[in-house]
């Protein structure tokens, strides 16, 4: 029998990634309060949810369900929720077992959960038109659509590990999140940074 | 390995500020003379700044209807019989798909109740699924290995299917917050859905109402599915089916037993 998920968690919860100014749930749990302070910091996440479940699923509509699953789907598993521990974290991970839950059922195309390609990319390989100050300048000047566009054009194992690590979790996060091996977490996350800014140099010739 | 790759692999801590050791030292003493490394976490740091301007945000209709989710939840868990409850959350008409309704009644709900509404749920995804069956059976010993590299524990029973019960095959889905096994049993025109998945800090019931040969599972009726929890060590179980509650209890001995 593997580790259990609750433990884990425990582990992973570093104190940075908490909500700051915020009372922790755990803490709440503890003085008898729970519904309220449990519902507001899911709400406190709607945001970065939804940002994540647009990237995913690339439509609006989709992502709203994915975000109103995973709502429904935390709120019935609060009970497993681990005081403590990474409340982002946990929900994140509920929404990409969601997405790969929906898309399981609703495809006739399998989902490539594990893109190939990450494994023999060169780390550089964002190189060839970033060199020197102008390219800077030009991934600079990029607009929120073509970075969207590009984010969209990736992989979704690229997309999902890039989404993952701006959100600020860690590598064990990333891994419990996306069901991978921690070991492998880094090295995918630098080649698929690579491949978002070659797409990136094509959007700002 | 040059000081030039051993800071590129610090990039990452450094855009989160993440270090440790004297990985910290080595970098910014590196960057102070490599000006080619000094770009590439630039570039970094522009390629940040800009997904953290790409950021959607949720629409505030969207907002509001979670808002308005969890208000109901907070007004309904502490008042009101059941059914007063589900009421509401019908009312509530935050998505309108049935199966999606129906998920929604599950927070309001007891803690075994919660379990229903979630089994019962699952077993909706199975039967409206476009290919429920990611495994076919060609028996248990057929279905149970193929479960081997995509779960974190092995579905522990030994019954695999019979005239009454045919094994038609399985799949890897969810229960609630964890992978799932999952077991599809046909009884005549039945569907029987089996979900075996994690059982630890799930609401379980201390008691349960059914016995299961030397176990005890817990027996619901709900939207005109009949439903069967029941733990046996660190595994959970659920039976789901519009079968009646009696047929689900001789497939759970079935189940159960260690033979």
């Amino acid at each position: 029998m593997a580790s259990s998920l609750p433990s884990v968690w425990l582990e992973t919860a570093p104190e940075a990634l908490r909500p700051a100014g915020k009372s922790w749930y755990g803490s709440r749990m503890q003085r008898g309060e729970r519904a309220r302070p449990f519902g507001d910091e899911l709400l406190a996440h709607a945001d970065a949810l939804y940002h994540f479940a647009r990237n995913l699923t690339r439509a609006d509509d989709a992502a709203r369900e994915l975000v109103q699953d995973t709502f429904v789907r935390a709120l019935g598993a609060q009970g497993s929720f681990v005081a403590g521990s990474n409340l982002k974290a946990w929900l994140f991970r509920i929404l990409h077992n969601a997405f790969v839950d929906r898309h399981r059922r609703t495809s006739k195309s399998p989902l490539e959960l594990r893109d190939d390609t990450l494994d023999g990319a060169p780390e550089d390989a964002g190189d060839v038109w970033l060199r020197g100050d102008i390219e800077l300048e030009r991934l600079r000047r990029l607009v929120a659509d073509d970075i969207r566009a590009a984010l969209a054009e990736l992989s979704l194992e690229a997309r999902t590990v890039i989404l993952l690590d701006v959100e600020g979790f860690t590598e064990t996060e990333i891994a419990r999140v996306m069901d991978s091996a921690i070991g492998t977490v880094k090295s995918r996350l630098i080649r698929a940074r690579a491949k978002l800014r070659v797409l990136l140099g094509d959007y700002a010739r | 390995m040059t000081d030039c790759e051993r800071a590129r692999e610090l990039i990452p801590n450094a855009l989160r500020g993440r270090w440790s050791g004297a990985d910290k030292s080595f970098f910014d003493e590196h960057l102070k003379t490599c000006a080619k490394c000094r770009s590439l976490l630039e570039r970094e740091q522009a390629l940040d700044q800009g997904l953290r301007a790409a950021r959607f945000s949720a629409p505030e209709e969207l907002k509001q209807k979670l808002a308005s989710q969890l208000n109901q939840e907070q007004t309904t868990t502490h008042k009101g019989p059941v059914l007063a409850r589900r009421t509401a959350f019908a009312a509530a008409g935050l998505l309108s798909a049935a199966l999606v309704v129906g998920l929604l009644t599950v927070h309001a709900l007891s803690p075994d109740e919660r379990l229903v509404g979630e089994a019962i749920n699952d077993h909706l995804r199975v039967l409206y699924a476009e290919h429920p069956l990611e495994v076919e059976s060609g028996g248990i010993h057929q279905v149970k290995p193929w479960f081997t590299s995509r779960l974190d524990f092995a579905p522990a029973f030994a019954f695999s299917g019979d005239d009454e019960f045919a094994l038609q095959g399985g799949a890897v889905s969810y229960f609630i917050d964890r992978k799932a096994a999952v077991f599809v049993f046909k009884y005549r025109l039945h569907t029987i859905t089996l979900f075996v998945f994690r059982a630890e800090n799930l609401p379980w019931s201390a008691r349960g109402n059914t016995p299961i040969g030397e176990l005890r599972g817990e027996a619901a009726t709900e939207r005109g599915f009949h439903t069967l929890l029941w733990r046996d060590a660190d595994l959970g179980y659920a039976l789901v089916s519009d079968a009646e509650a009696p047929t689900l209890a001789r497939l759970a001995a079935k189940i159960a037993s260690k033979n």
